[in-house]
């Protein structure tokens, strides 16, 4: 299922009085099916846009359309992946993972029959029955994972899922993501700051600028599938890299800059 | 638990022991005011011995267990409309916390005007105490519910039922039990006080019988029994709510 964004705008009023455009007339394609990273620096907006897509934020301006049809109330089609740690530790994994189902009326078996193929999807079986604090960061936020695609969404939004993770954990979970996305062919919008990661999956990454956030840029990645990390190692893959850097380089300064400015 | 705690514990108690007894037989106190603890120790055997001790007991209990039970009810209740806005929460502070730490006591009389001098003024006892750290905990246990919680149950599609049963319910059994676990506490001081100040019946009541008499080895069996009682309260309640935290939630 194809999701467009267009034209949308956000303004936050901040608590001082004066107000913060998050967002200045953004629009984006994801194609039926497409791996799509949207990177910015720091700041940018990302998160705002991540949850105005999900419906939890309303926008100022624009449309969200799943299928070519504009959103309103029900999101059936879409499911999100937060930034923040988001597991439920009064749950187990399983029940975690199964709390979408549970919100659907399923039945105790049912439920957890079907959540416990999600489970074993993103690698965590034998840990059904742990608590997320029993866990190390990078299982939580498999457990999320796994949570929402539980909810076996058409569209999955995942905004800076392996943020809080080490570089290597990342990268491992990145083939991970990638062996469920040939699995499960969703449509999927990664919302990421680190550029390693958003061409190690992506087919297209777009880039946005620092406040307001615009999209700057959108760069097509034109390495082979079925990917595996290894990849990394190539030039072709270092080219891609230096050249999101340099679209980066400049907004992640702004970026910068400003932070250095209010904290002054 | 640990055994160099456990050994800890029994030296202490031994220790205290011993400094009783010298105390007791040095003769520096008023003759009556230090029985010795053998004394004591065989006037609590009498006591646990007795049916008329246990009347006494079933009393207190009756009247800890309802009060608490109500009062908890009601703050817990009263802690989840007190949190839900900002507003009601800052506006009911300072009178929540300013009668927090006002000894209930003082209100007895209007207690026993309003339920009469037998155990209904002791149940309202129990429950003022008890009510007051449970709508406390749980009011700020409601700011504490996690926003990304509540997020991801409304990216889900969840109702607002199901976001109060499946997000707010389980996010504030902890400082619910937290609350009721000085509520136990407060609503036993409560309701022994008001046994002692005025009633016809009770663990307080048997304790200052046994004063006004001066049968002061009996009035510290009364106490040292009450005392276990509460431990044993408290001990009871902290594996509850250990059970209920680690729970998985049902559906
Ligand atoms: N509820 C809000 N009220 C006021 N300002 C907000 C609010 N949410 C976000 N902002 C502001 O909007 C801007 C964009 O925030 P957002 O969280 O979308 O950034 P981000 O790109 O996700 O950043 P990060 O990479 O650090 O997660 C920031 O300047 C932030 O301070
Ligand atoms: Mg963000």
């Amino acid at each position: 299922m194809p999701l467009r964004v267009a034209g949308v705008s956000k303004t936050f009023a901040a608590s001082d009085g004066a107000s913060v455009q998050a967002l200045d007339d953004v629009s984006l394609e994801v194609r039926d099916g497409e791996f799509v990273s949207l990177i910015g620096p720091s700041g940018c907006g990302k998160s705002t846009l991540f949850q105005i897509i999900g419906g939890l934020l309303q926008g100022d301006r624009g449309t969200v359309a799943v299928d070519g049809n504009a959103l309103n109330g029900s999101r059936r089609d879409i499911g999100m992946v937060f930034q923040e740690e988001s597991t439920f530790p009064w749950r187990t994994v399983l029940d975690n993972v199964a709390f979408p189902l549970e919100l659907a009326g399923l039945g105790k078996a049912e439920r957890e029959e079907r959540a416990r193929r999600f489970v074993r999807l993103v690698g965590l079986d034998g840990f059904e029955r742990k608590f997320p604090d029993e866990l190390s960061g990078g299982m939580r936020q498999r457990t999320a994972i796994a949570r929402t695609l539980a909810f076996e969404p058409r569209i999955l939004l995942m905004d800076e899922p392996f943020a809080s993770l080490d570089e290597q954990t990342r990268i491992l979970l990145g083939d991970k993501i990638l062996q469920i996305w040939r699995e499960l062919k969703q449509t999927t919008l990664l919302i990421t700051h680190n550029i390693t990661e958003a061409v190690q999956l992506s087919d297209r990454v777009a880039v946005m600028t620092y406040r307001p956030g615009r999209i700057k840029r959108i760069v097509e990645i034109d390495l082979p599938r079925p990917r595996s990390s290894e990849i990394i190692a190539s030039a072709e893959f270092g080219r891609y890299v230096g050249l999101l850097w340099q679209d980066l380089r400049e907004e992640a300064s702004r970026g910068m800059a400003d932070a250095e400015r209010t904290t002054a | 638990m640990a055994r160099r705690t456990l050994a800890i514990r029994l030296a202490m108690l031994l220790a205290l022991w011993a400094v009783w007894e010298i105390a007791a037989r040095s003769g520096l106190f008023y003759e009556g005011i230090i029985p010795s603890s053998f004394l004591v120790l065989d006037s609590m055997g009498r006591h646990v011995g007795d049916p008329v001790f246990y009347g006494h007991l079933a009393r207190t209990l009756y009247e800890v267990l309802a009060g608490f039970a109500l009062g908890s009810a009601i703050g817990l209740a009263g802690g989840i409309v007190v949190g839900a806005h900002r507003f009601t929460d800052e506006a009911s502070a300072p009178y929540l916390h300013g009668f927090a730490s006002t000894p209930k006591i003082v209100f007895l009389p209007i207690l026993m005007l309003l339920f009469g001098a037998g155990p209904g003024s002791k149940v309202g006892m129990g429950a003022f105490s008890a009510f007051f750290p449970a709508v406390i905990a749980v009011a700020a246990g409601m700011a504490q519910v996690s926003p990304v919680h509540v997020k991801v149950a409304r990216g889900f599609n969840a109702s607002f039922l199901q976001i109060v049963r499946k997000i707010y319910l389980p996010s504030l059994v902890a400082p619910a039990i937290t609350g009721m676990r000085l509520g136990l506490g407060v609503a036993i001081i409560g309701v022994l006080l008001a046994e002692i100040k005025f009633s016809d019946r009770g663990l307080g009541h048997l304790a200052i019988q046994h004063y006004n008499f001066f049968r002061v080895a009996d009035m510290y069996a009364v106490l040292l029994l009450t005392f276990a009682l509460a431990v044993l309260a408290n001990a009871l309640m902290g594996r509850v709510g250990k059970a209920l935290l680690r729970r998985p939630v049902p559906a």
